[in-house]
């Protein structure tokens, strides 16, 4: 233990008191609230400081997320994640990514009510909305074969980066786990890119209709999870350089390569669903 | 809006007599010999068309059952409700009490000093699985088949469309030979001024019409810019969500003159309680009557009334 | 069970530091202790459940005759507006404000914070949860959406009107601007995003506790079954409430970005919102009956003085209700205008749920059977919810049949089911469930005389308030309506009689609560005599800060 009170007689890690949790809920409440006021132009005292306080409880955040898993990391280095306890991180880490699996259930269950339901008889208002034509009448798609695909081949080589550079974590090979962690999160990094351009360039847009709507909900939801496991990456490269993570114990590598797969795969569904699909009696827009 | 109902304690007190009084009139055994809950739920089934017969198409006073219904299907949901369902689940309530009652008496640590520490009885695991399966097949049978008869829609004498909006219900009449289609809206009466012997929150100013014996299909669907409501009428058998964008259809085929009322049943914002829904049903020749004096009445705000292709029913199988 | 657990534990005598045995405010505000966590997250259900009771006794004032009486005043309180229409408007947020109190921050943080806080680990001789730090932030976020729900009824909802008044199940278009374009259907959304996300985080917390750090010897067949049902619970969290999380954030998109999810004149379906809120809320309501279905096993076991009738069979006709539950969603949705077919499967899905519900009340009449019963105070809730949990479920049988449901769908004779399983099920545990630790955690013992004036004085009020709504449903009375004609008069009339009858118990349970701290009479380590065999009484009353610092070594041969 970290501190060098009496050791009780079991491998488990009894943790510090803390501040970050009531910290974090009190940021978490302030962002909430100034999410709300920005959104609908409230005031209080007058004054429109919605975005302000938005900003401000999301910076606090960030900072419970940095002073959190500093601790974290500290834990780590100075002995607590015995066996047993990270035993409890791999459970914790499958868990989260589970209910991370069911909220992309709710997106793919919004997209296929629409695109499998687009010609229902009972649904009037969508018939006439769609025209009974999956992609909906007027809409103009991406072709899939085009940048979906390069991110597709992008993302699938993330894959091999990163198992790569785990490869060499496991063997000692320092020179591999940077070099693969660099290439992966520079992958990432384009994949994002990639999808921004496409956004940019996107011939339908997220008001208005239900296939722009689960469009970039689906996607935009997976791109904001492309820029977490990205930024996980890069923290386990930064602490790579810092000599960290040994052949034996590595777990914030391992979740990274974990998140890194799911992300992975969550794609791979968005690709054969909502663009090959959902898009095969599509019109193609042209001007890409 | 005031109540003439007494408050309290004590008024309380003599409903309670009052209900009792009227529960072991009845003459079944179990609520001559028996007082309390159990009596009440024992004797629910039957009380509708022995104490309060006179009133038809709406709910009455120290009611304790399903509001007897005037369409094939309600009669089907009356006999499922009142002659399987409800004995069943009274008998396995009673039953679950007995037991408790039994092993409280039998087991309590003064009468059994020594419990046993038997923990397993293959054979009574296996009962109490097998038979809660058996009664619900006994319950699945009829189920189904009334979900078949509710479901499945039979050729319609007259198809017409209740439109839910906030707060207050619009019902349209196609074009039926000479009568041309139209359409009309349903208010709640002015309640402050209710004029004598109409109904405090159900009456209405116009009342939807319909002939006595013929199939009527009725299309549900909510204002598209609104909000959902609920149609239901209780007498007819029938509740189908008013859905904006979205055409429902169901049907009922009321075999008995009067005055039927339904309140909406999905929650649509202040004036939820205040929308209710009035069906008359007549004879076919003051059916047409009514037609023909309507249509000419509503005949300006009707010009566009559209009614969903036939062809909606055949989703439905 | 753990029936011959041995547990090495002896006394506290390790002398912590004051960085590590943590003092004042800081000990609670910071607290990586899963006992006091468990006591952060039961005043918080107190809080809350007294918020939530409040705000249905308004409601059954107003109902206790026809007319509006009381709504116009609570408005001229709550928006300074005393004009019929606020009043009505009032009267809807207060029904949505009483559901989402009672299932978000009374009954969930009570059974699954609370109690499964402080003994899950307890029972299963782990030292604590397993991940102690994010513990704290699962209760934490529970106040900040509080306020956020809080903050929702005073600010604009209906146009001039405050608050959210569409139920909990909260349906656009009602929910959407349609309904409710002021901000206060916003600070509900993100409430529930923050409850949702501290359920999420509890769940993953228990699921690896339970799994990761039983006692050695203690296999998940030996398990007590109160871990059992939290583990179970927590499982129906992890996989449905991010499906709620979806679901609204969708709405906060419609409502906010002009998406059209909900919307069908851009191509959405308001029907979509039903089935992911569903898909999630019916696993809700499991996730509110389960870990009392845990505690009631060991209750009826302790004053029985007999091992859990049927081990096996219960905890895994727990499992079946758990997976089962995930399949039977649009049990709620019969009358949106379902296909046949699709409403033929949910019919038979739902009434599959009978078998291992009944297995379950079977087991504990047959554990009760051949015992020696004696009739404490826990015991007494613990019969009262078998009782009346059986009702509850009953009428859910009929309810589950969609062609009888077409008469009783949202009537009163559904919330007459769901507060039997809910109001006289889930809370008949809680309370059984208080007094049976209440010793434990506090190492007093309470005034048990009293305590069963409790007991008799909310059974009769319970029964008195949601009996005869069974008939005001059968009667064909909507729900969600703050005046009602005057045929429903004379039982709304009984019915807020009872709710009065229940405000006078609920008093009762904070004196039997106040005279137990304030005579301070010693509970001792195991009240309840050789019945009790789980592992939470072989500690002290109340346990050290530090439990099993050696572990138990548990014994004994598998069920």
């Amino acid at each position: 233990m970290a501190d060098g009170h009496a050791k009780p007689n079991h491998d488990y890690h009894l943790v510090n008191p803390s501040p970050w949790p009531l910290v974090g809920s009190i940021a978490a409440f302030i962002t909430a609230v100034g999410a709300i006021m920005w959104m609908k132009s409230l005031a209080l005292f007058g004054i429109k400081m919605g975005g302000y306080l938005f900003i401000a409880g999301f910076i606090g955040i960030l900072y419970v997320m940095l002073s959190w898993w500093s601790d974290v990391v500290h834990e780590a280095e100075t002995g607590d994640h015995t066996r047993v306890v990270q035993i409890s991180h791999r459970y914790g880490m499958i868990l989260f990514i589970a209910s991370e699996v069911m909220f992309f259930v709710a997106w793919f269950w919004a997209f296929f009510d629409a695109s499998l339901f687009f010609n229902e008889t009972i649904q009037a208002a969508r018939v006439e909305f769609t025209g009974g034509h999956w992609p909906p009448q007027g809409t103009e798609v991406f072709n899939p074969w085009q940048l979906p695909l390069l991110n597709t081949l992008i993302l699938l080589t993330s894959g091999t980066t990163v198992t790569w550079a785990h490869h060499g974590l496991l063997h000692n090979d320092r020179s591999a786990l940077t070099k693969g962690l660099i290439l992966t999160v520079l992958l990432g990094a384009i994949f994002t890119c990639v999808q921004a351009y496409e956004y940019a360039h996107a011939p339908f847009g997220f008001k208005g209709s239900i296939y722009g709507a689960t469009f970039f909900m689906a996607t935009g939801f997976h791109g904001f999870h492309v820029l977490v496991g990205t930024i996980f990456l890069l923290v386990c490269l930064l602490r790579a350089n810092k000599g960290q993570f040994t052949p034996k114990q590595h777990l914030g590598f391992e979740f990274a390569a974990w998140y890194w797969h799911f992300v992975d795969v969550v794609w791979l569904f968005l690709f054969a669903c909502i663009y090959v699909w959902g898009n095969w009696n599509g019109t193609i827009a042209t001007h890409h | 809006m005031k109540a003439k109902r007494p408050v309290g304690v004590v008024g309380a007190m003599t409903l309670m007599k009052q209900s009792l009084s009227v529960a072991s009139g009845r003459k079944t055994l179990v609520s001559k010999t028996s007082v309390g809950l159990m009596t009440l739920m024992a004797s629910i089934s039957g009380m509708t068309d022995s104490v309060y017969a006179q009133i038809v198409g709406r709910g009455f006073d120290n009611q304790m059952g399903l509001i007897p219904g005037v369409t094939p299907i309600a009669h089907e949901i009356d006999f499922f409700h009142n002659d399987i369902l409800l004995p069943i689940i009274t008998v396995i309530s009673l039953f679950v009490l007995g037991l408790l009652i039994y092993v409280m008496v039998k087991f309590n640590e003064k009468a059994n000093p020594t419990p046993s520490k038997t923990t397993h009885h293959t054979g009574l695991e296996v009962a109490w699985t097998v038979i809660p399966v058996l009664i619900l097949v006994v319950i699945a049978i009829p189920s189904f088949r009334l979900l078949s008869h509710q479901l499945t829609l039979p050729d319609a004498d007259i198809t017409l469309k209740a439109t839910g909006k906030q707060w207050y219900w619009s019902y349209s009449y196609p074009k039926s030979g000479e009568v041309a289609a139209f359409e009309f809206d349903s208010n709640i009466l002015d309640q402050a001024a209710l004029p004598a012997g109409k109904l405090r929150l159900l009456d209405v100013d116009y009342e939807a019409v319909v002939p006595v014996n013929k199939t009527v299909r009725l299309q549900v669907t909510a204002d598209a810019v609104g909000v959902i409501h609920s149609f239901v009428i209780q007498s007819f058998g029938v509740r189908l969500d008013a859905v904006p964008g979205r055409l429902n259809e169901t049907w009922f085929k009321a075999e008995k003159e009067g005055v039927y009322y339904g309140q909406c049943s999905k929650i649509c914002g202040k004036d939820h309680a205040f929308m209710p829904i009035v069906f008359r049903v007549v004879s076919e020749d003051k059916y047409k009557e009514w037609l023909a004096k309507t249509s000419k009445e509503f005949a300006a705000n009707s010009s566009s009334i559209q009614f969903a292709d036939a062809d909606a029913s055949a989703l439905r199988q | 069970m753990a029936t011959n657990a041995t547990a090495h534990h002896h006394d506290h005598d390790h002398s912590h530091d004051d960085h590590h045995n943590p003092t004042g405010w800081r000990r609670y505000l910071y607290s990586t202790n899963h006992k006091d966590i468990g006591t952060l997250y039961l005043y918080f259900a107190v809080i809350a459940g007294v918020i939530g009771f409040i705000m249905s006794v308004a409601i059954r004032l107003e109902l206790q005759n026809p007319g509006i009486q009381i709504f116009p005043t609570i408005s001229s309180w709550m928006a300074g507006d005393n004009s019929i229409d606020a009043a009505k408007n009032l009267y809807n947020v207060f029904i949505t404000g009483h559901g989402v109190i009672m299932i978000f921050f009374m009954v969930m943080p009570a059974l699954i914070g609370g109690f499964g806080n402080w003994f899950v680990p307890l029972m299963i001789g782990a030292p604590d949860m397993a991940f102690p730090r994010m513990n704290n932030i699962s209760f934490w976020l529970l106040p900040a959406s509080f306020m956020l729900l809080v903050l929702s009824m005073f600010v604009e909802g209906a146009p001039g009107m405050t608050g959210f008044g569409g139920g909990w199940v909260m349906y656009p278009p009602l929910s959407s601007n349609t309904g409710h374009p002021g901000p206060a259907m916003d600070f509900v959304i993100l409430s529930l995003h923050l409850a949702g996300a501290s359920s999420i985080l509890g769940a993953i917390n228990f699921i690896t506790t339970i799994f990761n750090m039983r006692a050695p010897g203690m296999t998940m067949h030996k398990m007590p079954l109160f871990a059992w049902s939290v583990l179970i619970t927590a499982f129906l969290l992890v996989l449905s409430l991010p499906v709620l999380a979806g679901a609204i954030t969708m709405l906060l998109t419609d409502r906010n970005f002009g998406t059209a999810f909900y919307d069908p004149s851009g191509g959405g379906d308001p029907i979509l919102f039903q089935h992911l809120f569903w898909f999630f809320g019916h696993p809700e309501v499991y996730i509110l009956i389960l870990p009392g279905f845990g505690i009631i096993s060991h209750i009826v076991s302790t004053f029985s003085r007999k091992p859990v009738f049927g081990y096996l069979g219960m905890a895994y006709a727990m499992v079946a209700i758990g997976a089962v539950g995930f399949i039977v969603w649009a049990h709620h949705m019969y009358t949106v205008g379902l296909s046949l077919n699709t409403q033929r499967y949910f019919v038979f899905a739902t009434m599959v749920i009978a078998v291992p519900t009944g297995v379950k009340i079977f087991s504990w009449i047959a554990t009760m059977w051949g015992g020696s019963i004696s009739f404490r105070l826990p015991m007494l809730w613990a019969i009262g919810f078998i009782f009346l949990f059986t009702v509850g479920g009953v009428t859910g049988v009929v309810l589950a049949n969609a062609g009888v449901d077409r008469a009783l769908h949202e009537t009163y004779y559904v919330v007459a089911h769901f507060h039997y399983v809910l109001s006289l099920g889930a809370v008949f545990s809680v309370f059984a469930a208080f007094y049976y630790w209440f010793p434990k955690m506090t190492g007093y013992m309470y005034n048990e005389t009293i305590g069963k004036a409790h007991f008799w004085l909310m059974f009769l009020g319970v029964n008195l308030t949601f009996f005869p709504q069974h008939f005001l449903g059968l009667a064909g009375m909507p729900r969600r309506y703050i005046d009602y004609p005057d045929a429903y008069t004379t039982w709304n009339n009984i019915s807020s009689i009872g709710s009065e009858i229940t405000v006078v118990s609920v008093i009762l349970f904070f004196y039997v609560v106040f005279d137990a701290f304030s005579k301070k009479r010693v509970a001792g380590n195991n009240p309840w005599g050789v019945g009790a065999t789980t592992l939470e009484w072989t500690l002290s009353s109340p346990p050290p800060f530090h439990c099993y610092e050696t572990l138990p070594r548990i014994t004994g041969s598998d069920h």
